[in-house]
């Protein structure tokens, strides 16, 4: 009886484990999930194997995941890879929103970790407290239910069309909400770009610095485009961050008053 | 692929589901008591570890050693920008680390010592000692332990244990005695040996930017 | 009926555990995964030693049948090896966030196929 419980027990914590959404969460319930199970080998008549799981596997294991994880000190942002803006360059990270970024870290004392992800992620690992800041050409939209910065370079809607079929957006983009509801969305601008030319989709909804990439490198020819209405890039921070909000703030301010940040844009966009 | 990953499952659950319903035979082995008795211990699994089935058990511990090595040169390949802040400290995880630190390392000891009698033996031993070194490391700020703690010494005595349990069953397979004080001593050198490892780790992934 | 319900939460661990492996793409949460399936596996070893009203295999603790010593002795170092090759693989992970700032297993996957970026 006891062992049909314990084990009841042991794959409710491993299930809640592994469908948590942040990894804390994850690595505490695997860590329970060990102990649990300890108990059941107990009941199995065997000792010494509850003795060594409870002590690895509750002890070490979870100690060691919490130690990787540990994040002080670090300024984390998740951001999908946008060229001019913020892009791997090698072993660095580098683009506009890179040199503003690393400024930020350098006025509040934490290095700066870029970790790449998909646009329709970005919310979810501020809202989870995964990450302190979003960007990579960040578009708000409402439900995405984090803080938002000052805006950093105004842009417009775009949809421009090559041919028939249609209509596609990245997924979790602002872009997407002004589709119609049976259009396809894409992972990143790459794939939204390929499907374009293969004609997979007719038209496509970006910003217009995306638009004007396509165009520029001969990737897209378009037929016809549309004005979709301004927008603007911006830094998403976490809720709860209210000072990393005021220090990117004060510092995009700064920027715009010292004509620091139209400099950068010339040199990266042009 | 959704329809392959549930095949792949169904498959391994049936693999399994052979495996308990008895299709292969079980070897007839010796009686248990019989193995316990001849080896001296009363606790048979640790007869097994340390006697009928001690080759395993040395790879094993050499398998362990090679990890703790690859973990050490791995971390080492990382360059680090800035030095790590410390870990925090507060009075009550001082105070309690303190408190909890001697009866945790005689624990282990027993583990290790009566690991021939009782459940125990030198793997869970090392386990404990290991995190009993971790909650020391927290409570005093990892940078003065490693201060205090002289490093190679340390590597020394991992690899002074892998080869003393090397020597102890090389011996005990070539003059061919068993007794209780050899499955003492070789509990006590792989708690040892196992402590050390876990510590390293630990301390390494303590004191590097280890954040992922 | 115990040993039944220990084989049962095996396989269901071990269906998890690969579950997260297969679907997860952040590569901490695929750990994650495999420390449970790998713990399934190691369970069902052990159930597999258990018979019915067995008591531990210790000298001295009655009469009655023991559960089988063998798979406990095989099932102790591979709890503590597992220990070691998980903080392998977290140093590779962290290497992987240091160098190409990732977890993501597409992404890395990705960056391959095209060629990663050179400096």
């Amino acid at each position: 009886m006891a062992v049909i419980l314990l084990s009841a027990l042991t794959l409710a914590l491993a299930v809640f484990a592994l469908t948590q959404r942040r990894l804390l969460w994850g690595v505490i319930g695997v860590g329970a999930h060990s102990l649990a199970l300890a108990g059941v080998y107990l009941f199995l008549a065997a000792p010494d194997v509850a003795l060594t799981q409870a002590a690895v596997g509750f002890g070490l294991v979870t100690f060691i995941y919490l130690l990787a994880l540990r994040r002080t000190g670090k300024l984390t942002v998740v951001a999908a890879e946008t060229p001019p803006l913020l892009h791997q360059d090698g072993e660095h990270v580098a683009g506009l929103e890179w040199e503003i970024l690393s400024r930020l870290g350098r006025q509040l004392h934490r290095d700066v970790e870029v970790l790449w992800v998909t646009r329709a992620e970005i919310p979810r690992l501020l809202r989870a407290g995964e990450a302190d800041v979003g960007a990579g050409g960040y578009l708000p939209r409402t439900d995405d239910g984090v803080v938002l910065s000052r805006p950093l370079i105004p842009t417009r809607i775009v949809a421009v069309r090559c041919g028939p079929g249609p209509c596609g957006a990245v997924a979790g983009d602002r872009c997407q909400d002004c589709l119609p509801a049976s259009s396809v969305t894409y992972e990143d601008h790459r794939e939204l770009a390929s499907a374009l030319r293969s004609g997979e989709i007719g038209e496509a909804v970006a910003d217009l610095l995306h638009v004007r990439q396509w165009v520029l490198s001969g990737e897209v020819q378009p037929s016809e485009t549309k004005d979709g209405g301004e927008a603007a890039f911006r830094f998403a921070v976490a809720p709860g961050e209210e000072d990393v909000r005021q220090a990117l703030d004060a510092l995009l301010a700064e920027l715009e008053r010292s004509g620091e940040l139209a400099r950068l844009i010339a040199r990266y966009i042009g | 692929m959704r329809v392959l990953t549930a095949l792949s499952l169904l498959a391994l659950a049936g693999l399994l589901a052979l495996g308990v319903s008895g299709v292969f035979p079980r070897p007839e082995l010796p009686s248990a008591d019989e193995v316990a008795a001849e080896w001296g211990a009363e606790n048979v699994v640790a007869a097994i570890i340390l006697g009928v089935r001690l080759w395993d058990t040395l790879f094993e511990i050499l398998v362990y050693a090679m990890t703790i090595v690859g973990v050490k040169l791995g971390l080492r390949l990382l360059r680090w920008e800035r030095p790590l802040p410390p870990v925090a400290e507060t009075p009550l995880l001082r105070r309690s680390a303190d408190l909890l630190l001697g009866p945790v390392v005689v624990f282990a000891l027993y583990v290790a010592v009566s690991g021939h009698l009782g459940p125990g033996g030198g793997f869970p031993a090392g386990a404990i000692l290991g995190t009993a070194l971790l909650l020391l490391a927290l409570a005093k700020g990892v940078e003065r332990l490693s201060a205090e703690i002289h490093e190679p010494a340390l590597e020394w005595a991992e690899y002074g244990a892998i080869v003393a349990i090397l020597a102890l069953a090389g011996g005990l397979l070539l003059l061919g005695r068993r007794g209780s004080g050899y499955l003492v001593a070789a509990n006590v050198l792989i708690a040892l040996e196992v402590a050390i490892g876990a510590w390293v780790v630990l301390h390494r992934f303590a004191s590097s930017r280890g954040e992922v | 009926m115990e040993g039944l319900a220990a084989v049962a939460l095996a396989i269901a661990l071990v269906g998890v555990g690969f579950w997260t492996l297969i679907v997860r793409r952040n590569l901490i949460w695929k750990l994650l995964g495999l420390n449970v399936g790998a713990s399934g596996a190691i369970l069902f070893l052990v159930a597999l030693a258990h018979r019915p009203g067995a008591r531990p295999p210790i000298v001295g603790l009655g009469p009655g049948p023991s559960a089988d010593p063998l798979p406990h002795a095989l099932v102790l170092t591979a709890i503590v090896i597992d220990f070691a090759t998980l903080a392998l693989a977290l140093v590779y992970v962290i290497f992987l966030t240091e160098h190409r700032h990732t977890q993501d297993v597409e992404r890395l996957e990705r960056d391959e196929e095209r060629g990663w970026p050179q400096p």
